[in-house]
């Protein structure tokens, strides 16, 4: 089924979604950075961390 | 505007008028909830930045039991059986068994509603005794009057009946189809609801068990790690509850909008397997910091909890793929030159694509909930709403309103009254969530509290490592505001919609995926299977942690007496002012109340 | 089944992210020595917390050089004792339990953040280095007064600490 605005038709085996991998690539990055700052200067950099 | 010309098709209307109704019953329901919710919701947001202030703070907290209450059950679940009723007589292409049968589950619902609500609004009336201003989570032993736990029973029920419909239909059309694969809407309505059977065994315990009976008197105390624990049982997977429906529309209508198809119906069906199967043993990360439970039982839930990041991280990806298959096909080119390409103009695709946006955000926050120790930072502060807001509060909610203009012309054969005021709805929920939610993230790594009135104590100041406090409070309210004025064109353009010629062949025909069903192993389909793993991992993740409760503070647990949640006036000091508000307050019930009827 | 080979990769990083995490944690738990509020602080009657010999009398007491444990009451809508006191370079045991409804207990702005339970003690160790003073707050919605439920933490310089005679 193809839309009105299709100007070509693109089945399975032609469509390569590099768009999105670069995308998700980018929130990988965006993920792992932000989980080692937070764990690691927001949250053990913090006072009184409890220990037993 | 090419996205706006008919297809010419007939709607759900057309070939379902009977079911239509009750599917425009339940979002009408579900919309009045949301309106209603805003409205507590802005009350809120400028009251605790001391910004605006309507309330007494004692009262601070009936007003967030109702905007709990109405959101998270009342709007979302309404929103969701209209839905599932939809997606389930569209895919099997047949109407419900009987029609009676589904209104009766609708009006158990709608009951069961009326009866919380009053029991919460009961809380504005100091004259009567009805009160439940024990907030959404109601926990032992600050106990509600017995209609609050009544309606929430009775609303369950309904949709446990709701549930017993949509297999009833799968029933019938196997007994028709016996070679068929479920057809994908269907497979995932399936598969949430078999989740949801599991979930509620814990509020169904909690609540009919013990809460109940005891807000009857009939016994006097009670074990409140254990109906916490059992809250928490069902609360975890409530959340995938919320989220099932609007993965339902980004996986089978999302596509199609944008000009593509579903990249891959294998994967689609994996992922909804794999939440049937993970969303319930992990309620215990709510209680990381609780007292007598041990370590262990919260490193499995963490554990449990990481790998249920899996299918949402799976589903990015797909549901992306999708629609840049759509872009592409309307011509899109380049690495990321086709995101142009899409139908940015359509309130419907633009308004999921934000909500999707909002869940990449609120996943990475949930993930430090998540991360056990690292919930010590963050447990209990604002950071928590400011969380879920982005997830329940933006991905479901402004998903399903995205939604509901692509899908209320097919339920009413009518155009929507205006689709820019659409288009700038979803834009202003964005920027306005996007303020709120900020302000909430920040002031909660500064432990500013969620769930309290007042903006500062006396003893001691908040400090903050960057910006100031008032200006995140500012924030904050300013998000509010535009939430609220968002929520009031998006019921406002509904509404009015009502006025619009009727129309015909406002039909929208979904597309099929790349990748189809037959690709899918059919081992995928065996409903009785997943259901049969997913209640084993649950009784493995739970039972040695409910006995452990049990064996430590007893079924009805040993000297923990009951404490009513009717707010009394905070001493005489307080009393001219309570009493001044009375009648405010007596105009505001009677208005929410007349509004609710 | 028909899996695309970009897909396959997402599939293997988003798992390696997932492990990451899961490290992480660990890593926080053994290395640095993290430990979660359980099931040890015990169940206490909480209708007769008069009767227990560490909550009748809320209070901070010395139990070895450095080691002090604070017995806290969180009730409607106050913290017993009020300011909790203790000298710098000490290590610091609360054990905090409610007789009325759940409760939380947070230090403001630290990383000391709990729920109290009725019937349960919750049990948190923390050191306590320099001198200050903290805030304290209840976290948890526990009635109509919950927003002023507060206390303090003060943290004195260890030779006036001293001086002071404070709580044995
Ligand atoms: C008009 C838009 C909204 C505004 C202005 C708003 C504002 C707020 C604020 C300020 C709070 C924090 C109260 C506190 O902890 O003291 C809150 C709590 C909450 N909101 Fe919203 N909200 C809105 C929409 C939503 C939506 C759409 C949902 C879910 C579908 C939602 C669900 C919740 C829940 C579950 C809570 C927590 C209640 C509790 O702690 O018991 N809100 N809201
Ligand atoms: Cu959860
Ligand atoms: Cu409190």
């Amino acid at each position: 089924m193809s839309g009105e605005n299709t100007v070509r038709e693109i089945g399975h085996d032609e469509f390569d979604p590099y768009g999105t991998l670069a995308l998700i690539l980018i929130y990988f990055a965006i993920l792992s950075v932000m989980w080692v700052f937070m764990y690691f200067v927001e949250f053990l950099g913090n006072d009184l961390t409890v220990l037993a | 505007m090419s996205e706006q010309l008919e297809s010419g098709a007939p709607t759900f209307l057309d070939d379902y008028p009977k079911e239509a109704a009750v599917v425009k019953a339940a979002l009408w329901s579900s919309f009045i909830a949301l309106a209603l919710g805003a409205v507590f919701g802005v009350i809120q947001a400028l009251h605790r930045t001391n910004i605006l202030r309507l309330i007494d703070s004692t009262d601070y907290y009936t007003v967030l039991t109702a905007h709990g209450v109405l959101m998270v059950v009342s709007f979302t679940i309404f929103f969701l059986v209209g839905l599932f009723t939809w997606a389930t007589v569209r895919s099997f292409d047949r109407g419900v068994e009987s029609i009676r049968y589904t209104w009766t589950w609708y009006g158990l619902m709608v009951a069961g509603t009326l009866m919380a609500v009053v029991a919460i609004l009961g809380g504005f009336v100091p004259q009567t005794d009805i009160s439940a201003d024990v907030l959404f989570t109601f926990y032992a032993p600050m106990q509600a009057h017995p209609l609050f736990y009544g309606g929430l029973t009775i609303f369950v029920i309904g949709t446990w009946l709701a549930g017993a419909d949509w297999f009833w239909s799968w029933r019938a059309w196997k007994a028709e189809n016996p070679d068929e694969r479920i057809p994908l809407q269907a497979f995932m309505v399936l598969t949430t609801m078999l989740m949801w059977y599991i979930a509620t065994i814990g509020i169904a315990i909690a609540v009919v068990v013990f809460l109940l009976p005891w807000s009857l008197g009939i016994f006097d105390q009670i074990n409140p790690l254990l109906t916490r624990t059992l809250f928490w049982f069902w609360g975890h997977p409530v959340v995938y509850f919320w989220l099932m429906p609007a993965y339902l529309l980004w996986y089978t209508v999302l596509p199609t909008i944008s000009g593509g198809r579903l990249f891959s119906d294998p994967l689609a069906r994996g992922v909804f397997v794999l939440f049937l199967l993970l969303s319930t043993p992990v309620g215990i990360h709510h209680q990381y910091v609780d007292p007598g439970i041990a370590e262990g039982f919260k490193v499995i839930a963490m554990t449990n909890t990481m790998f249920l990041l899996l299918p949402s991280l799976l589903t990015a990806f797909t549901v992306v793929a999708s629609v840049e298959h759509g872009a592409r096909q309307r011509g899109g080119t380049g690495l990321f030159g086709w995101l142009r390409a899409l139908p940015w103009r359509d309130p419907a695709f633009t308004g999921m694509m934000l909500a999707g946006l909002m869940f990449a955000a609120g996943g990475f926050s949930g993930m430090i909930n998540a991360g056990m120790n690292i919930n010590y930072l963050i447990h209990n502060t604002i950071w928590v709403p400011g969380h879920f807001h982005l997830t329940v509060g933006t991905a479901v909610a402004l998903t399903f309103m995205a939604a509901t203009y692509w899908l209320w012309p097919q339920l009413t054969n009518r155009r929507l009254f205006s689709r820019p005021i659409a288009l700038a709805q979803v834009v202003i929920w964005f920027v306005g969530m996007g303020l709120m939610s900020n302000a909430m993230h920040v002031m909660g790594l500064f432990g500013v509290p969620r769930r309290t009135a007042e903006p500062q104590y006396e003893g001691f100041e908040f400090v903050t490592s960057f910006g100031s406090i008032t200006e995140l409070r500012l924030q904050l309210a300013i998000g509010g505001t535009l939430l609220f004025i968002s929520t009031v064109l998006f019921v406002s353009n509904i509404a009015l919609s009502a006025g619009a010629p009727k129309l015909s062949g406002l039909g929208k025909p979904l597309s099929e995926p790349l990748s189809g069903a037959h690709d899918s192993p059919e081992i995928l389909d065996n409903l009785k299977l997943w259901f049969g793993i997913a209640f084993v991992l649950v009784v493995l993740a739970y039972s040695l942690p409910l006995a452990s409760i049990i064996s430590r503070g007893g079924v009805l647990g040993p000297g923990v007496d009951p404490v009513p949640m009717i707010i009394e006036p905070l001493g005489a000091t307080l009393e001219p002012l309570v009493a001044s508000l009375q009648p405010l307050l007596g105009r505001l019930a009677a208005v929410v109340g007349g509004v609710g009827a | 089944m028909n899996i695309h080979n970009y897909e396959k990769l997402w599939l293997v990083l988003a798992m390696v992210m997932i492990i990451g995490f899961i490290s992480t944690v660990v890593y926080g738990a053994t290395a640095v020595g993290i430990e979660m509020v359980n099931d040890e602080g015990g169940t206490i009657d909480s209708t007769a917390l008069e009767e227990d010999d560490r909550f009748a009398e809320p209070r901070v007491e010395r139990v070895g050089d450095n080691e002090y444990e604070a017995y806290v009451v969180a009730r409607q809508f106050i913290f017993e004792p009020d300011p909790i006191e203790i000298p710098a370079n000490s290590t610091l045991t609360f054990y905090v339990t409610s007789p009325d409804v759940i409760h939380g207990f947070e230090v403001v702005g630290t990383n000391a953040n709990a729920m109290v339970i009725p019937g349960e003690v919750t049990e948190l160790t923390v050191e306590l280095n320099e001198p200050g003073e903290y805030g304290i707050l209840c976290n948890e919605y526990c009635g109509g007064g919950h927003h002023t439920m507060e206390g303090k933490l003060i943290v004195q310089p260890e030779d006036e600490f001293e001086q002071g005679g404070n709580d044995e």
